[in-house]
């Protein structure tokens, strides 16, 4: 076993930490120029306040690295800058849009940088958290249904997704999805044997076991509840995406993704029927042009917008995303649209790949199959997250209202996606300590 | 579960990349499209809040032009000389977009063409105004005597400068100020707008160029132009029976001069004094197919590549359709029927002959200039069509020449100055006709083509229609060339 010091010394993860560093600077300059450009776009003066906000946004950044190089070394240094900089573009753009609510951002990323510290202090080995794997599914579903609960839930924009303490609203559900990601792992991982166990084949089609299906049905009966009863549609598609797709990667059962697909599009097509606000959703989608002064509105002024963009944008705070409603949160990536351009949403959506991708290596690298799975969820999680909402906003897919990671405005967004960096970051330094030891011990060995 | 976790990355990645694909068609595939959607009024909320460049005149007057304006729009468009150039630079409205040189032009107002936006960053950072002047080949001056020469008739007269196609004057009559649209109250704007569109005179309606009437005779140039090229008719052959009215097959009334005159002749002679038997017989002669050719190649049927918006294309029968009905051919040679002409139209049909028989496209921008005064774009002529050979277009201009010093066109007389023209008057059916004048001059080096056309005159023949509009081209002309 060698020393904590040792492994800080060691030459690999300091040219890591020394990378994360260098494209944390990049990421803050980024940010910076975009804010002094919106600053002349807007007024053709500089800002007067940019140079605390680049202190601000380096300091933030800082903190979180000198965490990473104290807490978590080994880990992957690409993700935190990805992360600082779709912050600070989001930031930007939310400063251009509204004040009041970029002062409120302000202080949700010093808190989300908050979490992301916490976590990474409180969770020194990720395997400690599958002794809580119960504990976990309680608390998640109890945070998914507590938008339900008379006093505490409040109604916003028609869906009930929020719980209030005093002048603060916060969305459990954020939060839920992360815990739940945890379970699902450990759970998957210890009854991933049973579950792929064939009991019936059809051919040569693998059939689950249907004693095993408790779990499968739980999770579909969790993201129904979650469509019907606080008409989320983006966290019920979310969630039960999220449980198959780790189902599938625990098992290797294709036929899981079938079931899980039937199962979906069945209780999506159930919902359809019976529910307004999911009829009008799919009928905006398929066109929105019929009622583009009405329900189709918001929509049709994102295409709009991302017109009005084309290649190059149309410079920052020179576009006119304001005619979008709900354009600091769910519709952000349309401002981006506009006043960026392709080139602007190309880099974002590089971003968010580039972040999936290392999410992956993290996961394909992790040995304990915990630590894989969980990775794997993780990772999910930001992809079809990032997925479903540029893909609403830009008509791919019908439009469910659900914020993009780490960009759109809101504190209970920005703390969970804060939460979920720093477990991958420690999933992705505990393999690497594990390398480094068992080099180690073989060199020492030949030795 | 390594299998499994890259299916995944590749399946997210795949997701990724349809996004990429779905952004491509929303920003650059379909982009026109959806900022040209009817629905879309964020281009004008857009422009109304930016700076706007001013429109001038190539005399330097400026006749649009934004001031501050102290509200939330901050500035206000403003149209100094009111109605004189309503339909040059058409209006620059929040609730009702734009119009005229207003619309054609508004990248190069508001800075947004290319040329401009390369040194867009630069200009940002030295608080710099992007937008952008135009100047257009219009000159107030003549702007102002060809709307007093027209006066309050209905009608319209476009001046031409034949070699570069640059239009020198365009008025009409009646026309809207542009300034009451241009206004940031929204129930003021629209009743302006509501009383314009009420208004039977139509004063919304540039007849310059998106208004078309029966062009009558002044059309015989063109049938006359085709006579020449084909070899149908030459200055000397044939001569034309000198009679009163012309049979027509198919059981058709037959075609009569002007107050049952008797006329014929040779070519030049017949347009001399526009004797509708002789050229509905060329008419004849020439065929279908010639005949549709010949209005072609002037530009008939086809919309002129004006920088004004909107313009509509004037209208010739079809070589089928001609061809199934002969009376319908013969009446078409004179400029009756289904032939429909815009006065731009016209005017390029003179000048098309001025110009050895190549119509220039026309244009009303002579060049946009940044703020800082330098030229960003300048307008450079080119042909849009071939109308006739350089000796035909000779041979015509001679005998337009002879319509003026000795025909129905005489009134356009300037002295010291040899003016080729043609008069035409149109039948309306409404017991009033249209009068006509097409000219140039001078002959030899023509520096201006002109059309008039006067709306509804009473009880005019052919004689009597030259001495209405040719006067008000003379006027334009004479200022033009800077003759007394």
């Amino acid at each position: 076993m060698i020393a904590n010091t040792a492994l800080r010394e060691s030459v690999v993860f300091r040219s890591r930490r020394n990378t994360e560093l260098g494209l944390i600077v990049l990421a803050a300059v980024l940010t910076g120029s975009a804010y002094v450009l919106a600053s002349l776009g807007r007024s053709s003066t500089l800002p007067v306040d940019i140079v605390p906000f680049l202190l601000v946004i380096l300091g933030l950044l800082a903190v979180a690295h000198i965490a990473t190089r104290r807490l978590a070394p080994a880990a992957n240094g690409i993700m935190l800058p990805l992360a600082g900089l779709l912050n600070g573009i989001g930031y930007v753009f939310i400063a251009r849009l509204d004040k009041d609510l970029a002062a409120l951002q302000a202080v949700w990323t010093a808190l989300g940088i908050a979490v992301f510290v916490a976590t990474l202090v409180l969770v020194r080995r990720v395997r400690d958290l599958e002794r809580f794997r119960y504990t976990f599914a309680l608390v998640g579903i109890g945070l998914l249904l507590m938008p339900l609960l008379p006093v505490l839930g409040r109604n916003i924009n028609g869906s009930r997704l929020w719980i209030r303490f005093g002048s603060v609203t916060f969305q459990p559900g954020e939060l839920a999805k992360i815990v739940l990601c945890i379970f699902f792992a450990s759970y998957l991982v210890e009854k991933r044997e049973l579950l792929s166990e064939a009991r019936h084949r059809v051919g040569a089609v693998f059939v689950p076991n249907f004693k095993h299906f408790g779990p499968v049905a739980l999770a579909w009966g969790v993201s129904i509840v979650i469509m019907t009863a606080e008409r989320d549609l983006g966290s019920s598609l979310l969630f039960f995406t999220l449980f198959i797709a780790m189902l599938w990667v625990a098992t290797g059962r294709g036929a899981y993704l079938g079931i899980g697909g039937v199962m979906f599009g069945a209780g999506a097509f159930m919902a359809w029927r019976s529910f307004g606000h999911v009829q009008d959703r799919v009928t905006i989608w398929i066109n929105p042009w019929k009622t583009a002064s009405g329900t189709g509105y918001q929509i049709v002024q994102a295409l709009f917008a991302f017109a009005a963009g084309g290649l190059a944008g149309t410079n920052l705070a020179q576009g006119s995303p304001q005619r979008i409603p709900a354009v600091s949160t769910d519709f952000i990536f349309a401002a981006i649209g506009e006043e960026l351009g392709l080139i602007g949403t190309t880099a974002i959506v590089i971003a968010f790949l580039l972040m999936v991708a290392t999410g992956i290596r993290i996961a394909l690298r992790a040995e304990p199959p915990f630590e894989k799975l969980l990775a794997a969820g993780l990772t999910t999680i930001i992809g079809v997250q990032a997925f479903v909402i540029i893909g609403g906003v830009t008509r791919l897919v019908p439009l469910t209202g659900i914020t993009l990671p780490f960009v759109s405005y809101g504190g209970s967004s920005l703390l969970a996606n804060y939460l979920l960096l720093a477990l991958l970051l420690r999933i992705s330094h505990d393999q690497s300590v594990r390398e480094q030891a068992e080099a180690y011990a073989a060199s020492e060995t030949r030795a | 579960m390594n299998r499994q976790i890259r299916g995944l990355g590749i399946g997210l990645s795949v997701l990724f990349v349809a996004l990429f694909l779905q952004l491509n068609w929303l920003q650059v595939v379909d982009a026109d499209h959806l900022n040209n959607h009817p629905g879309n009024s964020r281009a004008v909320v857009r422009d109304f809040t930016q700076p706007r460049g001013a429109i001038q005149t190539s005399d330097g007057a400026v006749i649009a032009e934004s001031t501050p304006s102290g509200d939330q729009f901050e500035r206000q468009r403003r149209y100094p000389e009111g109605s004189l150039f309503g339909h040059l630079t058409g209006y620059f409205s929040f609730t009702y977009g734009t119009d005229g040189v207003e619309r054609t032009y508004n990248d190069a107002l508001t800075g947004r063409n290319q040329k401009l936006s390369l040194d867009r960053l630069s200009d940002l950072l030295l608080k710099k105004e992007h937008s952008a002047n135009v100047t257009l080949s219009v000159s107030k001056s003549l702007q102002q005597v060809a709307s007093e020469a027209l006066g309050s008739r209905k009608g319209a007269v476009v001046a031409l400068d034949p070699h570069t196609g640059a239009v020198l004057a365009m008025v009409d009559y009646p026309v809207e100020d542009p300034n009451p649209l241009a206004g940031h109250n929204q129930t003021d704007v629209r009743d302006a707008w509501t009383a314009l569109n009420n208004d039977p005179a139509k004063p919304l309606l540039p007849r310059t160029y998106r208004d078309r009437y029966f062009p009558g005779s002044s059309f015989k140039v063109v049938t006359a132009s085709a006579g020449l090229e084909t070899g149908t008719a030459t200055i000397t052959r044939p001569s034309y029976p000198f009679v009163s009215q012309l049979d027509l097959p198919q059981g058709s009334p037959p075609l009569k001069n002007f107050g049952g005159e008797v006329c014929g002749g040779t070519l030049p002679e017949a347009l001399r004094v526009s004797c509708n038997t002789s050229f509905a017989q060329l008419g004849l002669d020439l065929g279908a197919d010639k005949l549709e050719a010949g209005a072609q190649s002037f530009g008939f049927t086809k919309v002129p590549p004006i920088d004004l918006p909107f313009a509509r294309p004037s209208t010739f029968p079809t070589t089928a359709e001609l061809a199934r009905d002969k009376p319908a051919q013969a009446k078409s040679a004179i400029g009756q029927q289904d032939v429909s002409a815009t006065p731009l139209q016209m005017a390029l049909v003179a000048a098309g002959i001025a110009n050895d028989g190549v119509v220039m496209t026309p244009h009303v921008m002579a060049e946009v200039r940044d703020s800082e005064g330098r030229v960003v774009d300048k307008y450079q002529p080119k042909p849009w069509t071939t109308a006739v050979s350089p000796d035909v277009a000779h041979t015509v201009r001679d005998m337009m020449v002879g319509v003026v010093e000795g025909g129905t066109g005489t009134l356009a007389q300037i002295p010291g100055v040899t003016v080729a023209g043609k008069t035409g008057t149109a039948q309306t059916g409404r017991d009033t006709s249209h009068t006509w004048f097409v000219a140039f001059a001078p002959a030899e080096n023509p520096r201006i083509a002109v059309a008039v056309i006067i709306e509804d005159q009473p009880n005019v023949n052919e004689a009597t229609g030259g001495t209405i509009a040719a006067p008000v081209a003379r006027t334009v002309m004479q200022a033009a060339l800077g003759t007394p």
